[in-house]
This record gives C-alpha cells, sequence and structure tokens, in this order.
C-alpha cells in the first residue's frame, strides 16, 4: 500500500516533449485513472512510474522511496498490458508464479498465492493451460493473476481491456471494481476510454498533448470541467459546442444565428466583461428537451430535425439551430421525423461557457 | 419460404456457387445437391492439382531428377573410367565407403567443423542480435558492420582472410603469423592452421547472418514480453535464459539447421582457403575428390547421399527441442 507523488514530471524524446511538467499526488488505496486521445503521454506517465521509460526531469516516489533511479523490478509495482504479455512457453500457472519465483520465494508460498488469485478470478482450471489455449477474457485475467500474487505497492494497468471485444469489456470493468475494492491496492490505470475512466477511476486525470488538463472525481469532472477539452471528451454523446457572441441588453445573452438564449443572472456576473465579445457556449446533449407551452422563450429555440438515433432506453436527435449542428438526448417516447421542425428547450442552468481563446471555462 | 429454406444449404454450407437453386421437387433436393456438392469438391481438386502442376514439374526437374539420378549412381559402377556397361552393384558403394578411412576421417572432420562453427556463430549471432535489438547511437553502422560478412562476396574476403593469415609480404605481422602456423600445425598436424583458417572463415561470414536473423525474430517478439521482464526478474541472465532464448527458440532451431548444413555441405570455401591443399578433408571435398579426381562417381554419390538422412535427422531433433507444437506465441 503507497501512495504516489509525482513532481514536475517531464519526458522530452528527441523532437518530442511527450509528457510535460505532470504533478500528481495518487493516495494510498486510490484507483486513479490517467485518460487522453492517443498521443496525449498517459502512456509515457505509467511506464515512467514503472521503469520502462527513463525520467527526463522531475521525480516521481512510490511510498517514502524516490524511485527515479530504481530499476524497474526493485520499483515493487506489477504491470498488467494491453496484449497481455504472456509467456508463450509456460503455462498459466508458471506465468503466474513467474514474478514470485523469480524473487525466490518458497515453492508453498508460491502455490498459495497462484491459487488464491486463481480463485477471485475464477481461473482455477485454466492453470495448466498455455496462454494460446485461452480466450481473450482469460488471457486478461491470467495477466491480472500474475500481477495480483505479487502484492505489489501499486498496480499499473496500460489499457488493459482494449483488446477485448465490448461485451467482456464491460464485463471485465466490474471485475476490476470490484477487485480493487477487495485488494484495496493504489492503482494506476491508463486508458483512451472516456466510459471506462469514468466507470473505475476514484478519480480520473484528463491529459491533451502532454499536459494534465484537470485532475478530479469523474462527476466532478462532468459537470464541472476546466476546459472546452475536458468538457467535448468526458460524456458521449459529446457535449455540444455553439460559438455565440455575448450581448448586453440589460440582460445577457447569448447569441449566434438561429441561436438565442438568455444567460441566467448567476453566470451573468463572471460572463459580463465578455460582453460583445465571442465565447463557446456548451450544452450536453441531455440538457436538451423538446419544448412545450410552458417553456420560456428565453431558454428555447427552433430546429430542424437531421438524423434520428433511437437507441431504446433515448432517442438521440441530430439537429440544425441555423448554422448550429447539436445532439439532443430526448425520451425515447418522443416522436419526430426527419426534416421536422421542432423547438428545443434547454436547462440553463447547465449551460456551459468557454473563452474562446484560452478554451478554459468562464 | 420452402425455395429459400431448402437451397440454402446447398448454396451456403458447401461455399459453392455451382449447386443449381432450381431443382424441380423439394424432396428431390437434398440428395441433388449432395451430389452437386461432391461434383464441384471434386472438380475443385482437380485445379487445385492442375494449379499445382507447374511447380511440381519445375521442382522435379531440378530436385527429384538430379536426386533420383544421384541415388541411382551410388547404386551403380558408373565412372567415365570404366570401359564396359554400367552395372548394378546394390550397396557395395556404401559398404565399401564405410570400410575406408579416409570416409571415417572425413566423417569426423565435418561433424567436429559443423558443431564447432555452428556452436561459435550461434553464439557470437546472438550476440549481435542483443546488442542491435536496443537503440543506440550509431547503431546502423555497427549493423552494417555486422551484415558486411555476409554481403560481401565470399570470393573476394576469402583472400583477404588467405592474406590475414598468410601474409603476402614479409613484415613483423608476417613473422608473427608464421609462428602461430609453425605452432598450430607443430600440435595439430600438417594443414591444421589451414583447416583453422576455414573454420574461422565460416564463423565470421556465419554469425553475422546468423546475428541479422535472429534480430529479425527478437523483433517479431511483442516488446511487453520483455517489459515484463524486466519489471520481474532480478537479473539480465535470468531474463535471457527464461525469456529471450525460449521465446527465440524457433528462430534459434532455424538458424543451428542453416548453420549445419552449410557446414556439412561445405566445400567452395574450404577449396578456396586451402587452395586445394587439403590435408583435413570434409564429406563435401572427400566426395569432390573421390568424382572429379578420382573417377569414382558411385563412391562419391553414396558419400554424399549419406549426409541426407543424418541432416533429416538433425532437423527432426532440432524442430522437436525447440519448436515444439505448444511454443507458438499467445
Amino acid at each position: 500500500m503507497a501512495q504516489v507523488l509525482m513532481k514536475d514530471l517531464n519526458k522530452k524524446y528527441d523532437e518530442v516533449h511527450a509528457v510535460k511538467d505532470v504533478n500528481l499526488h495518487i493516495r494510498d488505496k486510490e484507483f486513479v485513472v490517467l485518460v487522453g486521445p492517443s498521443g496525449c503521454g498517459k502512456s509515457t506517465t505509467l511506464r515512467m512510474v514503472a521503469g520502462l521509460e527513463e525520467i527526463t526531469s522531475g521525480e516521481i516516489s512510490i511510498g517514502e522511496r524516490v524511485v527515479n533511479d530504481l530499476p524497474p523490478k526493485d520499483r515493487d509495482i506489477a504491470m498488467v498490458f494491453q496484449n497481455y504479455a504472456l509467456y508463450p512457453h509456460m503455462t498459466v500457472y508458471d506465468n503466474m508464479a513467474f514474478g514470485l519465483k523469480m524473487r525466490k520465494f518458497p515453492k508453498a508460498e508460491i502455490a498459495k498465492r497462484v491459487h488464491e488469485a486463481a480463485e477471485i478470478l475464477g481461473i482455477q482450471e485454466l492453470l495448466k493451460r498455455k496462454p494460446r489455449q485461452l480466450s481473450g477474457g482469460q488471457r486478461q485475467r491470467v495477466a491480472v493473476g500474475r500481477a495480483i500474487v505479487r502484492h505489489p505497492q501499486v498496480f499499473l494497468f496500460d489499457e488493459p481491456l482494449s483488446n477485448l471485444d465490448a461485451k467482456l469489456r464491460v464485463q471485465m470493468r466490474v471485475e476490476l471494481k470490484r477487485l480493487h475494492d477487495r485488494l484495496e491496492t493504489t492503482a494506476i490505470y491508463v486508458t483512451h476510454d472516456q466510459v471506462e475512466a469514468m466507470t473505475l477511476g476514484d478519480r480520473v486525470v484528463v491529459m491533451k498533448d502532454g499536459w494534465v488538463q484537470q485532475v478530479g472525481e469523474p462527476l466532478e469532472l462532468y459537470s464541472k470541467p476546466a476546459n472546452r477539452f475536458v468538457a467535448g471528451f468526458i460524456g458521449s454523446p459529446a457535449m455540444n459546442f455553439i460559438e455565440a457572441g455575448i450581448k448586453d441588453g440589460g440582460a445577457l445573452w447569448a447569441e449566434t444565428a438561429g441561436f438565442r438564449v438568455k444567460i441566467p443572472p448567476d453566470r451573468a456576473e463572471r460572463l459580463k466583461s465578455y460582453a460583445g465579445q465571442p465565447v463557446t457556449v456548451g450544452i450536453r446533449p441531455e440538457d436538451l428537451r423538446l419544448a412545450t407551452g410552458g417553456d420560456s422563450s428565453d431558454h428555447t429555440f427552433d430546429a430542424v430535425v437531421d438524423v434520428v438515433e433511437p437507441l431504446g432506453s433515448e432517442i438521440l436527435l441530430d439537429v440544425k439551430a441555423g448554422s448550429n449542428t447539436m445532439v439532443a438526448r430526448v425520451e425515447p417516447t418522443v416522436r419526430v421525423k426527419v426534416h421536422e421542425p421542432i423547438r428545443l428547450a434547454l436547462n440553463a442552468e447547465r449551460l456551459h461557457f468557454f473563452d474562446k481563446k484560452s478554451e478554459a471555462a468562464i | 419460404m420452402l425455395e429459400g429454406a431448402a437451397t440454402a444449404p446447398s448454396s451456403g454450407v458447401g461455399g459453392t456457387r455451382t449447386a443449381s437453386p432450381q431443382t424441380p421437387l423439394f424432396s428431390a433436393r437434398s440428395e441433388l445437391s449432395r451430389r452437386y456438392r461432391r461434383r464441384s469438391r471434386a472438380r475443385e481438386i482437380v485445379t487445385a492439382y492442375a494449379l499445382l502442376t507447374p511447380t511440381l514439374l519445375l521442382l522435379s526437374l531440378v530436385l527429384a531428377y538430379p536426386l533420383a539420378w544421384e541415388v541411382w549412381i551410388s547404386l551403380t559402377n558408373f565412372s567415365p573410367l570404366n570401359d564396359g556397361p554400367t552395372a548394378f552393384v546394390g550397396v557395395a558403394n556404401y559398404r565399401h565407403l564405410l570400410s575406408t578411412e579416409e570416409f571415417w576421417r572425413s566423417a569426423t572432420v565435418t561433424i567436429v567443423y559443423a558443431v564447432v562453427t555452428s556452436a561459435a556463430k550461434l553464439a557470437l549471432g546472438i550476440g549481435f542480435a542483443l546488442l542491435l535489438a536496443r537503440p543506440f547511437r550509431g547503431r546502423a553502422l555497427v549493423f552494417l558492420a555486422i551484415f558486411l560478412p555476409w554481403a560481401y562476396p565470399a570470393s573476394v574476403s576469402v583472400i583477404g582472410w588467405y592474406w590475414t593469415l598468410s601474409p603476402p609480404i614479409p613484415t613483423a605481422y608476417s613473422v608473427f603469423m608464421g609462428t602461430m602456423k609453425y605452432a598450430v600445425d607443430g600440435a595439430f598436424g600438417g594443414g591444421a592452421w589451414a583447416f583453422l583458417s576455414v573454420i574461422l572463415f565460416n564463423i565470421w561470414r556465419g554469425s553475422s547472418f546468423i546475428g541479422v536473423f535472429l534480430l529479425a525474430g527478437i523483433n517479431a517478439i511483442p516488446p511487453e514480453l520483455f517489459e515484463e521482464a524486466l519489471l520481474e526478474s532480478k537479473s539480465r541472465w535470468q531474463r535471457f535464459w527464461l525469456v529471450t532464448v525460449p521465446l527465440l527458440k524457433p528462430f534459434i532451431a532455424l538458424a543451428i539447421f542453416l548453420s549445419l548444413t552449410t557446414a556439412f555441405a561445405d566445400l567452395a570455401n574450404v577449396w578456396m582457403l586451402t587452395a586445394g591443399r587439403i590435408v583435413f578433408p570434409v564429406v563435401g571435398t572427400h566426395a569432390y575428390w573421390l568424382a572429379i579426381k578420382g573417377g569414382q562417381y558411385g563412391p562419391a554419390a553414396a558419400l554424399s547421399l549419406m549426409l541426407v538422412p543424418v541432416l533429416l535427422a538433425t532437423l527432426l531433433v532440432l524442430f522437436r527441442i525447440f519448436d515444439s507444437p505448444e511454443a507458438t506465441h499467445a
């Protein structure tokens, strides 16, 4: 059990600055997910913690120890790789026992730990098989088992579910979460899948171009994104963005061709200085709905249906309002047709505003 | 409805498009479609053989015919020195060979030559491959330096070696090499120095090839397997024996086999490096000697054929040990 500290962490390759001034404090027993598009530096960060990449500058400590100059084997970590990294020439048992054997654990202790882990993961029957005789999901279980038996201070997961099919991924996701609740070992988990990040992480670190964009609990990232990138990255379908101008006519209005909404008074204060300037308005698809007679014209606008995506539990409407396109998530009982003009209402309390230049939330 | 259900197996399961969906009666359909399927399967087999024919012809021309001819020769007294008709002599050539001292001598030398060079080439080759597997400044140059012995024409580099070991111009170096030759020949008999040069040349040239070959093997292994080893194992030595070698097994087996076969069948290198003054004959030179210099085609053919079972057995053993069926990648 240990905390992990990253201080001013940087990684530079010849031409590329892959990780920039990352500062993270991962608490003991915490499950932290690094998420971002490919090339954002999340895997490089993880690999620096593992010791598989050299640190260009900055400091990493695990527990109380600075590990910058420690070889990977001495860092007391265990890693699970995307392609499982099981040894084809060893049985499942030997794969799981590998790290313990290398560390000269007594045979009885190895057997005890392997069987324990196999039981947790439900792979007791597979111990004598070779990896090639296993399905993808089983292989991933073995890879997780190999990490568990070591009782490491920190688990490192590098996109462990990416090679599994969608259904299995959801199932393994739940199991990993349950496993973490049971083992209470600090875990750092890298993924490009924001759903995985939101469901697994106690806290989520969103990265882009080597920079940490925001660190926070999943719902905090969702409801209070720090900038336009995080707002667009977290949530599916993604947040709608509308380029609008702020008009001050007594009350503040955000408007552009085909779209005009009144900014609620509690938001107006911070937006006042943007009067006469362009901003980006962010609206989550679920904050849009079909307008009824009772909705004030302050928060409704006209749109035309472009595409209807009935998903069963909900319907996604791709609509056009003037030159703006957006997605609305509406009740499954709604019946509209393509090209049909509709009137949409939005939840003004939950509007997001971003500075056009810095993209930071206002 | 019935139409679709009945024709589905004939066109779908059989995977052929020849089965006719227009068969008249429902009851007759399954039997008919089965017959259609069987017929089209037969047609596929005929097509397959037709497509294979050019290759088979070519192979029988360049492989089967010469081999069969050699087997036949080894069972006769065929020789340009023979005045009378060629006679079938059964296994007499083989029996005669086994009774000669030259055969046993050349067989022993060949085995020593093959084993010593293969072991050295493998050790060096793995070293080269591991060296080149990791990125470092100037890797391209080192790669070139390692690969050059293989890429350079043997006929030219062999002269370099000849002059290195027997310098044509008298210098302090040539005096030193002369002393070395004297010492080696004194210890192992005349011609030992020359044969040592054959061994060195073979190792020098072959290790570069094996190095590049195994490098390709290493590059084919997912890097995570090595990274996992880095996380879990204590020493390089452990990683080498427990991870690198087992993962490279199929490549190592093939490398050993290639090395052994070239050594077993070597003729050109020995001939060029010793300028035909052969004191340590290998099977290749001995067979050449028997056939071309001695006109004894029968025994020469028998001698070279005796290599075949040895090589086959080696191949089988190697692949049993190194490329067991379980050793495929996960």
